[in-house]
């Protein structure tokens, strides 16, 4: 450990001055295995390194893994060029080949999101997804009291850390807006959780089998937080909808990292929660520019707004990410806002205030979101807001 | 031993030229097929390949070590295939045989032995594994005559669920949710090459290699196998047991795949684990398969085959930011297809009469064909 | 509705006439040769000849199966040609063949729609299925209609093949070699059928080569022999022994004019048949054996014989009458369902081929591609099957000694004057005669107290044939016990010291060769027991 400190502290001296000094021009973005056209984590770490690579004027170059055990020689590949001034690793699965490769080449910077790796020369991005989490937890279970529905659903990728986050935060806003439902309207609020973990970041059709379970147990929505399987999850409520013949209301899709409103014509997509993956790698290329670079964990939240729950701006800004990744064909543009709009008009006014009260409660510091990064602690949090299990 | 000797089990080819110079000119034909493709969709080809060809076999230090490494366990996977093959049957289980290895050599993080026993249990644990997951469909087709291509691939699925079962509550680390217990440092394959994958598996898989070619080529029992494949009425005739060649090919070609297990867990930084999901071991059986055509189904062949498809993949990683313009790893996986295609062809055309008979043993009639009594 | 060919028929005096067919096939075998032939309305014709005379391919030329070489098929109306016997059986000519083309795992209605290309729908199931039984009733044939046609005994399988037939209202049905997988009741039934067929006026050409059939149920009978046609007569006017005459050759009895008249492939007789009275001790001793076939349950019929030392004992008939199930059985490669075998008086049933090989079985097997070689095998590695594990080839643990099979190889190679490369040369590249030499040479190596040759000369040139009966006939010489069955008459006759005649599976005679006539081995063979 004293070694490594020193070590630390040789490469802090060497590096930092020399990253002030001349810019190679090139980043690097490295994808995990799910790959692009997820439209939500690996397109938002493209989309936060492309536009940081435009604003600076450097090259951008976008690495792939076909399988897992790519990406260490992936990692070294690009070390070895040494001509990149930035690596960034998209997803937490790159971490163990990360901590190898960083501790190989020691000069090289590099940043990771969503995983901590403890070296000098890695800058580690973290998300306080537990505070969106809690506003579309909140929304939920308001818009299942609303609507007379007894659940509310999250369908979670594999069980990894990070997702606990979300399920924290997640149960953390069911819970506040069970009590802010009854403290407004006088009438009880109960609204359940039904959450499972499919165990996969790519398999869509767990995603929509698990939907569709959860609708029929009487969930308002489903909230994703298993990147593409989000997919499956909107396929199972646009033919819930097509069935009962409606076009709006429940039960809704709540997006995750990006924003997915507009997913489907924004005809179901109510809100999402929203992991800013591409302000993450637009600041570590921007420190990198401006030579304010340095090894450690940043954490972003709402209050870095890094994280957050969609509105109409967001709206507008991902239309036209849809738009560029060919999901969303350009004449649909129009009909895509007035869906949305008409969806959320669904819900009363109050609800919205009541999500903006929670969101101000959390920036203020004075409503504190709890999270979790072990099972442990997951487990007293699941203890502690039980939301209708035994 | 002298390259005429070794490939004496390769056989003549249909286009009546040496099989090795078959390959080239294949090889060739897809890499222009490949060069088409790449230029048609605005690509520069001998960019692209010249990245492919440094970050294959660029150097010694790290391009050619990196190539090797992903070769390995597509050596042993390619044995599960050939071995059976040559035994008349199409084994397409080294998939799930490969995840059963896997998971079982994961097992040895529970146990406590001094390096290097605690690696060998683990290899062998591999093996056991590997092969007794084989007996499934090697049994059924011997008591009740199922097809081993259907049981193979019902059993590929069966094993991906219960290993990804076995990941997600059995082996799971409790600290690390989305990976199984990581391999002590007492059972990993040492790496050879500082700053590379490549690990001492590598000398496994050669080893393994050289031993299917010495077992088929140099001993009765390998004899056997290889008669009862080519003619298993003539074996009979023989005096070959053909239940016995069965037994003895599906348990050799689960050993190997076992042991490709073995290699990617126990000798492939950094995890060291297997990832939930198993994004680390999909499809390196069905590579395998792939890595067997273009060996012509021979375990010498198959070597350099490995090497060709560990070099394609190291240089494929290259290609996508070599340069000015480089090529997505999509387009880099349809030029890679291509050349595999390609690379393939003769092999599959001579076993396409072999391919037709298990279809047709699929659909049963109620008597042989048409007389075809001139 | 009424087909094309019948209202053809009724213009003229017959149905269809081949003329001057001829058919060579790619390998230069002549199968047919200048065939004329008439086929009439409301008659049953025998089609009467011995293996390879040219039965099928004849019948496969009127079916579209394949076309003439020369020769044309003409019908009342002009010639017709057939692209396939789909267009064959749209003029209403149906042919059953010795092997059934059905879909086991179906049942007889979804067998015949399938092979009207009907869909399998229940719509036109239940279509089929009135018309199927409408042709049930009328015909007398009954099968279950609704169970997989593989759960049907093999006589009702040929029923749906022939309701199959019948229900493309052919005018000409031709059906090869019928009775062979039925049961004598079945026979009858089948025969009462066709004569019933012939009261409608059909026409109907019967593949056989049983004479007790042609006399039981056919108006005339051609008979081919070598591909020619050596008669077209009126049942009636012809007599048994002299059917058997035309199909097995002229009434010869003596050796010399026999070798006269087989200029092309004349077989020196082996003058030996004096040592029958020099014969050694028993080596096989067969007795009671019965045996089950692939398709019909019993091949080999309660057969008991002894082979001794020092003779050749052969064993003629038309081939499918039990010789090949004899040999499986009596090399370990079929089990038997009774009955004793041994060698030197120790069991070889319900033995391995090795176990048996080790107590002195030489096997030359009747299909050397299918049985006797591992073709893409070297001449080294075809040289051990079977022997591979004794110990002069097999060092510890299992390795091959290849320096051993090598000298081993280059021995057999001069010893039996083999024409090939070397010990590394593929089999494959060996012509026909070669390859067979390489078994024998392989076989005879064994040292075997007794050889069983199966068809051993089948498809070699003069010279090679020749050369391999040399070696049987010295083998037996140096007092080794020989069972060769073959198809070729003149080859057993030529070197039996005793000939057994089989026929459905039993012996209709033994005797030595001088004592039978040709007609009466052609009779024996036809299955009349004069």
């Amino acid at each position: 450990m004293r070694k490594w400190l020193g070590l630390a502290l040789v490469v802090a001296l060497v590096a930092a001055p020399a990253a002030a000094q001349a810019l190679k021009g090139k980043v690097a973005v490295v994808l995990d295995v799910g790959g692009r056209g997820d439209l939500s984590f690996n397109d938002m770490g493209f989309k936060g390194t492309d536009k940081a690579a435009k604003d600076f004027k450097l090259t951008m170059v976008e690495v792939q893994n076909a399988t897992a055990a790519d990406y260490l020689p992936n990692l070294r590949n690009l070390a070895r060029s040494r001509e990149y001034d930035l690596i960034i690793c998209v997803g937490f699965l790159l971490g163990d080949a990360l901590e190898q490769t960083a501790r190989e080449f020691p000069t090289q910077k590099f940043a990771i999101i969503d995983s901590v790796v403890d070296a000098p020369n890695v800058m580690s991005i973290v998300f306080r997804e537990n505070e969106m989490s809690a506003l579309i937890g909140a929304l939920a279970a308001m818009a299942a009291a609303h609507h007379g529905y007894p659940k509310a659903g999250v369908v979670l990728g594999i069980e990894i850390p990070v997702l606990y986050h979300f399920e924290a935060g997640f149960r953390f806003g069911m819970d506040w807006g069970n009590k802010k439902y009854t403290a407004v309207t006088g009438k009880p609020a109960n609204v359940g959780l039904l959450y499972t973990y499919t165990g996969s970041f790519s398999d869509i059709a767990l995603g929509k089998a698990a939907t569709e379970a959860m609708l029929a147990q009487g969930a308002v929505g489903v909230y994703n937080v298993a990147g593409p399987l989000g997919i499956g999850d909107l396929e199972a409520i646009t033919e819930y909808h097509r069935n009962k013949g409606t076009r709006s209301g429940p039960p809704y899709y709540f997006g995750v990292d990006a924003n997915q409103d507009w997913m489907g014509k924004g005809m179901h997509g109510l809100a999402s929660g929203m992991k800013r993956v591409d302000v993450g790698c637009y600041m570590a290329v921007e420190a990198v520019v401006k030579g304010t670079f340095k090894g450690g964990v940043v954490s972003l939240g709402l209050k870095e707004k890094g994280v957050g729950i969609s509105r109409y701006e967001d709206l507008l800004e991902f239309i036209e990410f849809g738009v560029s990744a060919g999901a969303l064909k350009p004449e649909d543009i129009a009909e895509t806002i007035l869906n949305w709009q008409a969806n959320r008009k669904t819900l009363p006014d109050w609800i919205w205030a009541a999500i903006d009260e929670l969101e101000a409660g959390i920036l203020a510091g004075t409503i504190k979101v709890p999270t979790a990064d072990s099972l442990v602690e997951m487990q007293a949090i699941r203890a502690r807001y039980t939301l209708g299990a035994p | 031993m002298r390259e005429g000797r070794l490939l004496r089990g390769v056989h003549r080819t249909h286009t009546g030229v040496h099989p090795a110079l078959e390959s080239v000119l294949a090889a060739i034909l897809g890499l222009l097929v490949g060069a088409v493709i790449m230029l048609l969709w605005g690509y520069d080809p001998w960019q692209a390949y010249w990245a492919l060809l440094k970050g294959a076999f660029g150097g010694f230090g790290y391009e050619i070590p990196t190539s090797v490494a992903r070769g390995v366990p597509l050596i042993l996977t390619a044995l599960t295939f050939s071995i059976c093959l040559r035994a008349g049957m199409f084994n397409i289980g080294a998939e799930g045989q490969m995840y059963v290895g896997a998971a079982a050599a994961v097992t040895v993080a529970y146990l406590r032995l001094p390096y290097p026993w605690h690696l060998l249990v683990g290899v062998l644990l591999a093996a056991a594994a590997g092969a007794i997951w084989s007996l499934g469909p090697a049994l059924l087709k011997l008591t009740r005559g199922v097809s081993e291509v259907i049981s193979t691939i019902m059993f590929n699925w069966i094993s991906r669920f219960l290993v990804f079962y076995l990941v997600a509550y059995v082996l799971v680390d409790p600290r690390q949710a989305q990976r199984t217990v990581r391999i002590p440092f007492s059972a990993r394959f040492p790496i050879l090459v500082p700053g590379t994958d490549l690990s001492a598996a590598v000398y496994m898989a050669l080893g393994f290699a050289l031993l299917v070619y010495f077992l088929l080529w140099h001993t009765a029992v390998g004899y056997e196998v290889r008669a009862a494949g080519l003619n298993p009425t003539a074996a009979r005739y023989g005096g070959i047991s053909i239940r016995r060649t069965v037994l003895l090919s599906f348990a050799l070609g689960g050993v190997a795949a076992g042991l490709a297990g073995a290699a990617t867990t126990m000798g492939l930084p950094p995890t060291y684990a297997i990832i939930s999901g198993l994004p680390d071991l999909m499809n390196l059986g069905f590579d395998g398969m792939a890595v067997a055509m273009v060996g012509r189904n021979h375990p010498i062949g198959i070597l350099f085959a490995a090497l060709f498809f560990g070099g394609l993949n190291a240089g494929g990683r290259v290609m996508q930011f070599y340069g000015e313009n480089p090529v997505p790893l999509e387009m880099v996986r349809v030029v890679m297809g291509t050349i595999v295609l390609a690379m393939a062809i003769p092999e599959l055309v001579r076993i396409f009469p072999a391919l037709v008979r298990a279809g047709r043993a699929l659909v049963r009639r109620a008597g042989p064909a048409q007389g075809e009594e001139a | 509705m009424i087909s094309a060919g019948a209202r053809e028929r009724k213009r003229d005096g017959y149905f269809l006439r081949a003329e001057g067919i001829t058919k060579v096939y790619a390998d230069g075998t002549v199968a047919v040769r200048d065939v004329t032939l008439e086929l009439r309305p409301g008659e049953i014709v025998g089609l009467l000849g011995e293996n390879g005379a040219g039965k099928t391919t004849l019948t496969k030329i009127l079916s579209g199966l394949l076309p003439p070489t020369r020769g044309r098929v003409v019908s009342p109306r002009g010639p017709v040609r057939f692209g396939s016997p789909r267009e064959a059986l749209d003029f209403g000519i149906g042919m059953v063949h010795q092997h059934f083309a059905l879909v086991g795992t179906f049942t007889a209605v979804e067998n015949v729609a399938l092979s009207h290309e009907r869909p399998l729908a229940p719509l036109a199931l239940a279509a089929t299925r009135a018309g199927l039984e409408r042709l049930m009733a009328e015909s007398g044939l009954k099968v279950p209609l609704d169970v997989p046609v593989e759960k049907l005994a093999v006589g009702e399988q040929q029923r749906v093949e022939i309701l199959k037939v019948l229900s493309r209202e052919v005018e000409l049905l031709i059906l090869d070699e019928p009775t062979s997988v039925l049961t004598p009741l079945e026979v009858d039934e089948l025969f009462a059928f066709l004569r019933r067929l012939r009261g409608e006026g059909k026409s109907i050409v019967l593949i056989t080569h049983k004479l007790r059939e042609v006399g039981a149920i056919t108006d005339r009978v051609v008979v081919l022999r070598k591909g020619a046609l050596v008669g077209d007569v009126r049942t009636a006017d012809v007599t048994k022994e002299e059917l058997a005459q035309l199909m097995v050759g002229r009434a010869v009895g003596t050796r010399a004019a026999r070798a006269v008249e087989l200029s092309t492939e004349e077989i020196p007789a082996h003058a030996a048949h004096g040592a029958a009275a020099a014969r050694g001790p028993g080596v096989l001793h067969v007795e009671g054996l019965t045996v089950p076939g692939d398709t019909k349950p019993v091949a080999v019929h309660d057969l008991s014989f002894d082979v001794y030392a020092g003779e050749i004992f052969g064993i003629a008939g038309v081939e499918g009458n039990g010789q090949s199930e004899l040999v499986e059985a009596l090399t370990g490669l079929r089990p038997a369902l009774k009955g004793t075998a041994t060698i030197h008086g120790r069991n070889i049933l319900g033995l391995d081929p090795r176990q048996i090989y080790r107590l002195g079985v030489a096997h030359i097997p009747e299909d050397r591609w299918r049985l006797g070689l591992v073709l893409p095998f070297t001449l080294a590695e075809n040289a051990i099957l079977g022997v591979h594990r004794w110990p002069q080839f097999r060092g510890p643990f299992s390795v091959l000694r290849w320096g051993k099979i090598h000298a081993h190889v280059r021995s057999l190679i001069e010893r039996f004057e083999i024409q090939a490369t070397g010990p590394g040369a593929p089999a494959r590249s060996l012509s026909g005669g070669n390859q067979q030499k390489l078994i024998v040479g392989r076989e005879l190596a064994k040292d075997p107290a007794i050889v069983i040759a199966s068809q051993p000369t089948r498809g070699l040139d003069v010279g090679a044939a020749q050369y391999i009966r040399d070696i049987l006939v010295e083998m037996r010489d140096r007092g080794r016990a020989i069972l060769l069955v073959s198809a070729d008459l003149d080859e057993v006759l030529a070197l039996s010291d005793r000939v057994a005649i089989m026929y459905e599976g039993r012996f209709m005679g033994v005797a030595r060769p001088e004592e039978l006539s040709r007609e009466r081995i052609g009779m024996l063979m036809g299955g009349v027991r004069g």
